[in-house]
């Protein structure tokens, strides 16, 4: 009865507690002690020298207003879009949405480096404006804190368009009707009734395109630090190369902290959102508003946007890849397919191929694994100190990428343990980028689980192994191979912790493409993102027929 | 033999007392219910005994197995329970086929092919699905789900079998043909059940012993036969059946000879145990109202209706309704004057809301 008895979903717990102890909360710990570090002795040296020189308070001040104005033009952009798929009898819906939410598939960093493409000086867009207006200059210049906020918004609007979308096709029609039979016109009713709906909803979208706006490394490095401009993610950057450990440790913890904040109002939105009981889960479809005469005007313009964001970007980086060299006039005579020829025998490109491979794959097993088991413990054996564990395999999400990155080469680049240089030290920051995804899924997989189906296997005599594996585990694949996609696609093409952690032998896909761009190859670069490209595409639209089109990018 | 032994215990949640002071236990070969409203503890009651949840307070015996003790610091996982389960939504594993759900706890026991086949022949047979082995769960209708569930429950040849509610989601008619083939594979088998469920029909048609709980109490232990013609206390005589409540005032007292007064000037002769004095209210149940014209309380019929064997009424009498059940020997019209007499009735103590009812009505 002694062996029986000992409950070894304890012994589970531990294992999952050390890993998460290990994977997230010593590295994430290792960050903030180490801010307030100076020569091994406690300071705010750190956060002082961040206030003493322009160049590192004004990244502070830059994020924020980067992300502010990303954010707002992402509201506006996005809860137009929403309006008119949602609620207007524009034709081709169907197809505009999907192509509005084609460029979030693709990585940040395809998009800066697409628009350079276009936008830049030699750009395609910029040459052919100059063709036809005349001038002798282009008057805009990509690489500035414009050019950053402009390509943000083309990647992160898509955040807002998604969750007004939802909100307004949950929204009941007869709060609509209502106001209509009142006599109020089409007009009033939507800016009376409809928008001040879904303002909680505008707000989140909002929210979520700030924080990835101040997370992200791509679209701020390729724009921004050739002009000298610098946010949070690349002032750490730049700290690292110095290297200046303190500084790039407070300026870390600052980011955190700005992201935490911005979690927080989030948090509460959607807290205020669920006291809006008119916006249930209802099936009630609310009515089209008719466009009338501008039915088809509004409908060659939208058509031309969605080109212009989704699909131009994805034809410059194929058309770059297929020129003899970016700015060449385009011609028959300049295309070519060496650039190709060339990346398939690049032996960086082999490489990097095969470490991302390899890396998703191993991150999205392992993370698939331990959320399991802390979804298992969380949602089905509710031991105590579960919730505990749950939250701090949650907390990485709220934790900018280059962040992660940091704590990583902290706690794992010294002595006694030194990954550094290796694939390892990569996927140990890829599996604690991805946990929370993991956990969040498996969590809502094992909760449509029902607690009898476990229990009837307790009560047929199942331990707690035999059990797992033949009640739980089976019963939860569909969503762990689900949410095993969803870990390796965004892995696939991750740049943001390989930049920072990679070495010569360990590059990955993401930092092979940001170096040859990075270096002038442009060409180059880009055979290697539409062949990236293009497995993406199709990686997404696997993932859309294996789960109905609830999950995908 | 007892076969369950359930001594003190209690389960609490914080400060919520789902269980406590229940003490019981289960024959060999007895069909014994746990009956009652809806979060009256039932269903704890017998997930502690299957070890699902453990109990704050008590001991629980399994046979010969001491399964629960707080003092001892035993807690027997449910999977080495000699216990068989059938829950309320069946929980038959929607990725395994019949056969593979049954087999399931032979198969943990690492039997030989063989033996496991032979075995599931049998279960099998017993529930009448030999011909839906190899379908999923899915194709199956609740009734042929349940009887997977029950026959997975039983392949293991456990000492007692626990059932929570599981006729609940079935409908009216294969209910009711359940409860039968329940009843009857227990007779066949003599394996001892613990039945939980808040219907009182079901209980009463199908236990052989029934305890009724309510707010985490035992209020009443007995046969069905006991517990409805002898109900404890009010709660249990409102519970079972149906049952007939009327403000009264005991006049006078001889022993368990009670004169009660009520309808005013009504007088009646009720055995009764209670040693109750003052007020006290009247419990009758339908059938035990007979209705003629020439009876002593004037009533008028309200309404009448036929319910195949019986008439059911409900008539009004000094200002009161009253359920009345009678044979379809006479059947009277709605609107009809009569007189009613109480043949049999049983007393029960006031609540404060009644007390004042009655005074008020004894007064005027």
């Amino acid at each position: 009865m002694t062996a029986s008895s000992f409950d070894r979903r304890y012994l589970l717990m531990a294992a999952a507690g050390v890993f998460v102890l290990l994977i997230v909360v010593y590295p994430l710990w290792q960050v903030l002690f180490r801010s307030f570090l100076d020569a091994g002795v406690l300071s705010l040296k750190s956060y002082q020298k961040v206030f003493s020189y322009p160049s590192y308070y004004r990244a502070l001040l830059n994020s924020v207003w980067i992300s502010c104005a990303t954010a707002a033009m992402c509201m506006v952009l996005g809860t137009l879009m929403a309006f008119l798929v949602v609620r207007t009898d524009l034709p081709g819906k169907k197809t505009l949405r999907t192509l509005l939410v084609l460029p979030y598939a693709l990585p940040s960093f395809f998009a800066a480096i697409a628009w350079i493409q276009l936008l830049g000086p030699q750009g395609y867009l910029a040459r052919l404006f100059l063709q036809v207006f005349g001038f002798a200059t282009v008057p805009w210049n990509i690489y500035s804190a414009g050019g950053i906020v402009f390509v943000l918004t083309v990647h992160y609007f898509i955040l807002v368009f998604i969750t007004v979308a939802g909100a307004l096709e949950r929204m009941d029609a007869s709060l609509e009707e209502a106001a209509r039979a009142s006599g109020a016109s089409t007009y009033q009713i939507m800016r009376q009734i409809t928008l001040p709906l879904v303002l909680p909803a505008i707000m989140a979208g909002g929210l979520l395109a700030f924080i990835g706006a101040l997370a992200n490394f791509g679209i701020p490095a390729l724009l921004g630090m050739r002009a000298r401009f610098f946010v949070l993610t690349t002032s750490i950057y730049y700290a690292l190369a110095i290297p200046d450990f303190g500084l790039a440790t407070a300026l870390s913890s600052m980011l955190v902290l700005v992201a935490l904040v911005s979690m927080a109002f989030q948090f509460g939105i959607q807290k205020g959102e669920s006291r809006f009981t008119v916006i249930s889960g209802k099936a009630v479809h609310p009515s089209e508003l008719k466009l009338r005469a501008v039915r088809y005007p509004l409908f060659l313009l939208t058509s031309f946007f969605v080109i212009f964001m989704s699909i131009l970007p994805i034809l410059s980086m194929v058309l770059t890849a297929v020129m003899r060299y970016w700015g060449a006039p385009i011609t028959a005579a300049n295309l070519t397919l060496q650039n190709f020829n060339y990346v398939l025998r690049f032996e960086a490109a082999q490489r990097a191929v095969m470490n991302s491979l390899f890396l998703g794959a191993v991150a999205a097993t392992v993370a698939m694994f331990v959320g399991t088991v802390i979804s298992y413990l969380h949602v089905k054996a509710k031991l105590r100190g579960t919730r505990v564990l749950d939250f701090l395999a949650t907390i990485p999400y709220a934790v900018p990428h280059t962040v992660i990155a940091i704590a990583m080469i902290l706690a794992w680049a010294r002595p006694p343990v030194s990954l550094y240089g290796t694939l390892w030290i990569i996927l140990v920051a890829y599996l604690a980028v991805y946990l929370p995804f993991a956990v969040r899924t498996t969590n809502s997989t094992l909760q449509q689980v029902h607690d009898s189906l476990e229990e009837a296997a307790k009560a047929s005599g199942a331990r707690l192994f035999p059990r797992l594996r033949d009640i739980i585990l089976p019963l939860a694949r569909p969503g762990m191979i689900a949410g095993w996609i969803l870990v390796f696609m965004p892995a696939l093409r991750e740049l943001t912790v390989s930049i920072l952690l990679y070495a010569y032998h360990t590059e990955t896909i993401g930092v092979v493409v940001y170096n040859l761009q990075d270096a002038g190859y442009r060409e180059i670069a880009a055979a290697l993102a539409s062949i990236v490209m293009g497995l993406l595409i199709l990686g997404n639209m696997i993932i859309r027929r294996l789960t109905g089109g609830v999950a995908g990018f | 033999m007892e076969k369950i032994r359930i001594i003190n215990l209690a389960k609490r949640y914080g400060q919520v007392v789902a269980a406590d002071a229940v003490t019981f236990s289960v024959g060999d070969k007895e069909f014994f219910s746990l009956l009652g409203p809806s979060g009256c503890g039932k269903s704890t009651v017998l997930r502690c005994v299957a070890g699902l949840e453990e109990p704050s307070e008590g001991e629980i015996y399994i046979g010969e197995t001491h399964v629960n003790s707080i003092a001892d610091r035993i807690n027997v996982p449910t999977e080495f329970r000699p216990i068989g389960m059938v829950f309320q939504n069946y929980a038959v594993w929607p990725h395994m086929t019949v056969h593979d759900n049954i087999a399931y706890p032979l198969k943990l026991k690492k039997l030989p092919k063989e033996v496991i086949e032979t075995k599931l022949k049998d279960a099998l047979h017993t529930v009448g699905l030999e011909r839906l082995a190899d379908r999923y769960p899915s194709q199956l209708s609740g009734g042929e789900q349940q009887r997977v569930a029950l026959a997975r429950a039983l392949i293991k040849e456990p000492e007692v079998l626990l059932l929570d509610e599981p006729l609940s989601n079935l409908d009216a008619k294969l209910r009711e043909q359940m409860r039968f083939e329940l009843k009857d594979l227990q007779r066949r088998t003599g394996i001892p059940i613990l039945y939980v469920t808040h219907d009182q029909t079901e209980a009463l048609a199908m236990s052989d012993r029934l305890a009724v709980m309510n707010a985490g109490r035992i209020v009443q232990v007995g046969t069905p036969a006991d517990i409805y013609t002898h109900p404890a206390d009010r709660f249990v005589a409102d519970f079972i059946g149906l049952m007939n409540f009327v403000p009264a005032r005991i006049l006078s007292r001889n022993g368990e000879k009670a004169t009660v007064e009520f309808f005013g000037t009504h007088r009646l002769n009720v055995l009764d145990h209670s040693g109750l004095s003052g007020e006290c209210v009247v419990a009758v149940r339908p059938e035990d109202i007979s209705l003629s014209p020439a009876g002593p309380i004037r009533c008028r019929v309200e309404v009448s209706s036929y319910s195949g064997h019986l008439i059911d009424y409900k008539v009004r009498a000094n200002g009161a309704v009253l359920r009345v059940q009678t044979p379809k020997t006479a059947i009277y019209k709605e609107g009809a004057e009569l007189g009613l007499t109480i043949e049999r009735a049983l007393l029960f103590a006031a609540r404060e809301s009644e007390r004042a009812v009655a005074k008020d009505k004894v007064h005027r």
